[in-house]
């Protein structure tokens, strides 16, 4: 589904992603682990295109110089050089870090604005899919964004994406700052999700024990570069991943 | 009886110059100084179309406000894509625009008091003995309705929506397919159709002047200053604060002042309360 060869990302002279190298079969949950400034969000601006955007930005206002180097494919298809709307349209969504759900809309209204790509009957159904999956979001429905709790917004992004019709979803830490138990209900969710709707998912963690159980696959990075792939068993059975990234030793 | 009925009258009017600057400025953060002269523009292209090549009035208006739409739409596309996210270019860019305009159709000939466009209804109505004439009515009507279907787009249209999220966080509209750059000439587009719906409508109250594009301009200005910039519901109530203002200082001072009263509103808000009645975004960001 998803293949990236090399990938290097330079902050002026900070390298931020060293020769990562990542594939993500279809219908499979990929992980990607690592610590703070790893690489991760990096990595999924990468992927989804809104490096492209940030590196626009930065070249306007004259801030730091990015470059981005390496390949990478999407069913086949070469799209290095796609702008990201181009990349939602082709069917891969990034869930962003921190959520950034629109704080002046309601719950209802975040979800229409998702699904811009959505023709009106994929949209309706999406619509009551994802009240299914998170029944609290239909209680809030009329809410404003900005006033729900951390789960909740977390809750409304993943739908906010799900909306725009998305094969492969990338998740950037969608368990951040939140409670277990929230935590739990979001992993469920996602199992859910991947499985009922078909959608490949990529998820980056900082911690992976909450979110290994349904992981198929993972790759760890460490100071940008992927350091360690394999299944979940490989990742379990290594006494340094299980001490740094599990919390057992 | 006097001030409550001009003071409706003008603050709508005041809304309807503002409504395409705050629309433009909300979902592209471009502040379109080129406003007042693309304003002027459409002023003259509908009596260009009506006077000289005969056409139908209805007609030409239709004519005049999607040639601003697309004039609007092209100067973001060439121009201010450009300098997007440098504030002070943006500034400088768009008001040279506008300045080449105004002061390009000064030397083309159009100056003086013989541009008029004719009012939609002739007559006038009494309304408690204040006697209003048919097409300051209208223009209540025009700009209620046109408040109306704006919130009507940005709610339920797709289109509409999609600007709406791109207002409040361009990359995760990003993240959702939504072009931004598409949607910025879009913007941008539908706020010069404004401006020239706005003229279409107001000129017939009065002369086509040059002066007219720098004049609306300011007001617009200040009218989305005081509202909190980027907030079309603070932009609307904050036209009517400066309508009744303008017009209180009108009956008691005299006409003279009108201006300053715009002028005046921009300093006071600017000392104290500098986001403006409603921009709550921008308020938030100050606090922290």
């Amino acid at each position: 589904m998803l293949e990236a060869c090399g990938l290097m990302v330079f902050y002026e002279n900070m390298l931020a992603l060293n020769n990562v190298s990542i594939t993500c079969k279809k219908d499979q949950i990929v992980g990607v682990f690592g610590a703070n400034s790893a690489g991760k969000s990096t990595l999924m601006y990468t992927l989804s295109g809104i490096i492209e955007d940030i590196k626009k930005k930065e070249e306007m206002s004259g801030g730091e110089r990015i470059t981005v180097q390496g390949s990478i494919y999407y069913k086949g298809d070469d799209i290095t050089e796609l702008k990201p709307s181009k990349r939602a349209r082709k069917g891969m969504v990034l869930c962003p870090e921190r959520r950034r759900i629109f704080k002046e809309s309601s719950v209802i209204e975040n979800l229409k604005i998702g699904g811009y790509l959505a023709s009106k009957s994929q949209a309706s159904a999406t619509l009551d899919y994802v009240f299914k999956v998170f029944p609290a979001l239909a209680r809030l429905k009329n809410r404003v964004g900005g006033f729900l709790s951390g789960g909740e917004q977390q809750m409304l992004a993943i739908g906010r994406a799900l909306m725009a019709q998305p094969q492969l979803l990338l998740m950037d830490e969608p368990l951040l700052g939140l409670s277990p138990l929230m935590q739990a209900v979001l992993i469920r969710a996602t199992k859910e999700i991947s499985e009922e709707r078909g959608i490949t998912i990529l998820v980056t963690e900082q911690y992976a024990r909450p979110v290994l159980p349904i992981v198929d696959y993972a790759f760890i990075l460490e100071n940008g570069a992927a350091v360690m792939e394999g299944t979940r068993d490989d990742l379990l059975k290594n006494p340094d991943v299980r001490s740094a990234y599990f919390g057992v030793s | 009886m006097d001030i409550l009925i001009y003071g409706v009258i003008n603050s709508i009017a005041l809304a309807l110059m503002a409504l395409g600057f705050a629309l433009v400025y909300g979902i592209s953060r471009v502040p379109n100084f080129a406003h007042g002269a693309l304003y002027v523009v459409s002023g003259f292209v509908t009596w260009a179309l009506l006077r000289a090549a005969g056409l139908h009035y209805f007609l030409s208006i239709c004519i005049s406000m999607s040639l601003t739409a697309i004039l609007g739409g092209l100067i973001y596309q060439f121009v201010l894509i450009r300098v997007r996210g440098m504030p002070i270019s943006e500034i400088i860019a768009s008001y040279a625009i506008g300045l080449a305009i105004l002061e390009g159709l000064r030397w083309g000939g159009f100056k003086g008091m013989t541009y008029t466009l004719p009012v939609f209804i002739d007559g006038s109505i009494s309304i408690v003995g204040t006697p209003v004439d048919f097409h300051r009515l209208l223009v209540v009507l025009a700009g209620a309705a046109v408040v109306f279907l704006l919130w009507l787009f940005t709610r339920f249209t797709r289109t509409g929506l999609a600007l709406r999220g791109m207002a409040q966080d361009e990359r995760a509209a990003l993240m959702l397919g939504i072009d931004s750059d598409f949607m910025a000439v879009v913007a941008m587009a539908l706020g010069s159709m404004l401006a020239a719906l706005a003229a279409v409508i107001l000129l017939p109250l009065g002369n086509i002047v040059v002066e007219a594009g720098y004049n609306v301009l300011i007001l617009a200005i200040s009218v989305c200053i005081v509202g909190g910039l980027g907030s079309w519901m603070g932009a609307v109530l904050a036209a009517f604060l400066i309508g009744f203002a303008q017009i209180i200082t009108v009956v008691y001072l005299g006409p003279h002042f009108q201006m300053v009263v715009a002028l005046l509103a921009i300093i006071i808000t600017l000392i104290i309360k500098p986001s403006g009645l409603f921009g709550r975004q921008k308020e938030l960001e100050e606090r922290v």
